[in-house]
């Protein structure tokens, strides 16, 4: 009974703080107002300009995981030019959108990809480069690596191959430009 | 007016000795996400500019390659062999069909030895350009990035013909090699080789005459030559340190006895001599390239090798592109070895971090660790 007669005289006075009563109603009108600004952010025109901004500026953080780099790095150079997609490598994670998981993923080095990845602002993308990064592939059975990336990071695209051709790498991130230009604003990343 | 006082510098030689309070310094950790680190982390002690202590962390890349080829049959092991650096591999191959080789007791016909040396030499090449590009990218020179990478191209066009993949190629096999020469190579490998050496005079002018590079390598990370042969190191390290040490001529295998070639050294331990390096090891690699499309010899390229293991000890070693590569190989007479124990020539150069980065500045680190030519999936296996 006691607990009961406390719990309501709480209620009673916050009920009669007009700054709290205010403070709901707002947040609840702020609430709606975002919801209509997503609403219209989604819509046609708007969600395309974003969507195609962010589909040519993907950034890939600089981190190389075992040795797809030396595609990756192939894939950036003179004759395949990753540039010419958008995809520059870049030192800062605050303004890199793209991590690319260039194969086998050890227990050490998965705990440092998935700090990296909750370091990065949204949106985010995922490409799991290579077999290791998928399955394990050539290492399955090894007793120091992580059997695919997507056991610690949501995966957006998988490229077979070990190592995959540059070529590969090239469709994987056209791939990844169309699944950016299909999506929502709000749920990418 | 008096005299503006004396600026006081910011760091100064005595207070290196009196870092050990941990006051005056600060501890860096470069890597492993870092443009300037790869698959590593280096924890660097500055004292203001001044890089006071440093402390390798390897293993960020080790998949326990030993203990996978202890479960794997001597020929399902080669791509794994192969794995730890795919932009060198075929020398890393090219130990491990050695030292079964010796336990076996089979030779290579002639004709297979210098397929083998003809692949391990484009591969040399190819590691070098890879290592070129990231250093040029590593000292802010983005041409020096592209133009390496695009030429290396031309060498994996030539390897592609030759062996069906693009950098991992599994064509050294117990015996002898998978494929012969396809159509038209010999006069292929001419044309590039001699366009490649073009190339490599525009480099000596936009990058290696550069005082941009000059000036940032000269006497910056000194190994002298008594550090370089105390802390072991290989390959172009310590050629750069002015040791003649290349085990193609020291303990000559495969072709390379009959093949006509020099071993570059520079006598200055610095940056700039073991970048130097790398550029003459090109050079004759090209060399090498084209006497062997000339000299080959008729005849079978590969000899039937049995998939056992007889029961013996062997140790084969060869000289990779960042220094020696070598098996010690334990059989029992099973397909599969007892224990094969795993050295690459960047495990052998991690020693000389510390060495050439102590006492530089900061700003210096990326010219004198990546000259050392450190590429941890090597080092970590």
């Amino acid at each position: 009974m006691v607990v009961e007669g406390s719990l309501s005289a709480q209620r009673t006075a916050q009920e009669e703080d007009p700054v709290a009563t205010l403070a709901e109603g707002l947040s609840i009108w702020v609430g709606k107002l975002s919801d209509l600004v997503k609403r219209v952010v989604d819509t046609g025109p708007i969600r395309n300009v974003i969507n195609w901004a962010r589909m040519y500026s993907l950034w890939p953080v600089n981190i190389t995981t075992a040795c797809c780099s030396a595609e990756f790095g192939a894939a950036s150079g003179a004759r395949h030019d990753l540039e010419r997609f958008g995809v520059l490598p870049i030192g800062s994670l605050r303004q890199s959108d793209l991590i690319v998981i260039e194969g086998t993923i050890t227990k050490k080095m998965a705990k440092r990809l998935r700090m990296i990845y909750d370091q990065m602002a949204l949106p985010r993308y995922v490409i799991a480069m290579g077999d290791c990064a998928m399955s394990g592939g050539l290492f399955h059975d090894s007793y120091s690596i992580v059997n695919g990336a997507h056991e610690f990071v949501p995966v957006d695209v998988y490229v077979p191959g070990c190592p995959p051709r540059p070529e590969a790498l090239e469709q994987a991130i056209i791939m990844l430009q169309e699944k950016i230009r299909r999506s929502k604003v709000y749920e990418q990343g | 007016m008096s005299a503006p006082p004396k600026p006081v510098p910011l760091t100064t030689v005595e207070s290196t000795e009196t870092s050990d309070s941990g006051a005056q310094t600060l501890t860096l950790s470069v890597g492993p996400q870092h443009s300037g680190s790869g698959h590593m982390r280096l924890i660097v002690e500055v004292d203001g500019d001044i890089i006071v202590n440093v402390a390798p962390d390897p293993g960020y890349v080790h998949r326990g390659i030993e203990k996978i080829i202890e479960l794997r049959n001597i020929i399902k092991s080669i791509p794994v062999i192969e794995r730890p650096s795919i932009i060198d591999s075929s020398n890393l191959n090219h130990a491990w069909v050695r030292s079964i080789e010796e336990i076996q007791g089979v030779e290579v016909p002639r004709r297979g030895q210098y397929l083998r040396t003809l692949l391990n030499e484009m591969n040399r090449i190819m590691s070098h350009l890879y290592w070129l590009s990231i250093y040029g990218v590593f000292l802010g020179h983005t041409t020096m990035f592209m133009w390496p990478l695009g030429d290396r191209e031309l060498f994996i066009d030539m390897a592609e013909k030759l062996t069906g993949a693009r950098i991992t190629y599994s064509y050294l096999v117990p015996g002898g090699v998978r494929r012969d020469l396809p159509p038209g190579f010999a006069e292929e490998a001419v044309k590039r080789t001699e366009y490649f050496e073009k190339r490599l005079k525009e480099y000596d002018r936009i990058f290696f005459n550069n005082p941009l590079f000059t000036s940032r390598a000269k006497g910056i990370g000194v190994l002298s030559k008594e550090k370089a042969i105390e802390l072991g190191c290989t390959g172009p390290t310590l050629r750069g340190s002015g040791v003649d040490a290349d085990l193609r001529k020291d303990e000559p295998y495969a072709a390379y006895p009959e093949l006509d070639f020099e071993v570059s050294t520079r006598p200055d331990g610095d940056s700039f001599s073991r970048a130097m390096v790398h550029m003459d090891e090109m050079r004759e690699s090209c060399k090498i390239i084209r006497q062997i499309v000339k000299k080959i010899p008729a005849g079978p390229i590969r000899r039937k090798a049995p998939i056992v293991l007889p029961r013996g000890v062997a140790y084969g070693r060869v000289e990779s592109a960042r220094g020696e590569c070598s098996f010690y190989l334990i059989g029992e007479g099973g397909d599969k070895p007892y224990r094969a124990r795993y050295i690459t020539g960047s495990y052998r150069n991690m020693a000389a971090i510390p060495a050439v980065l102590l006492g530089n500045r900061l700003a210096d680190m990326p010219t004198a660790w990546w000259s050392i030519d450190y590429w941890p999936v090597e080092a970590d296996r």
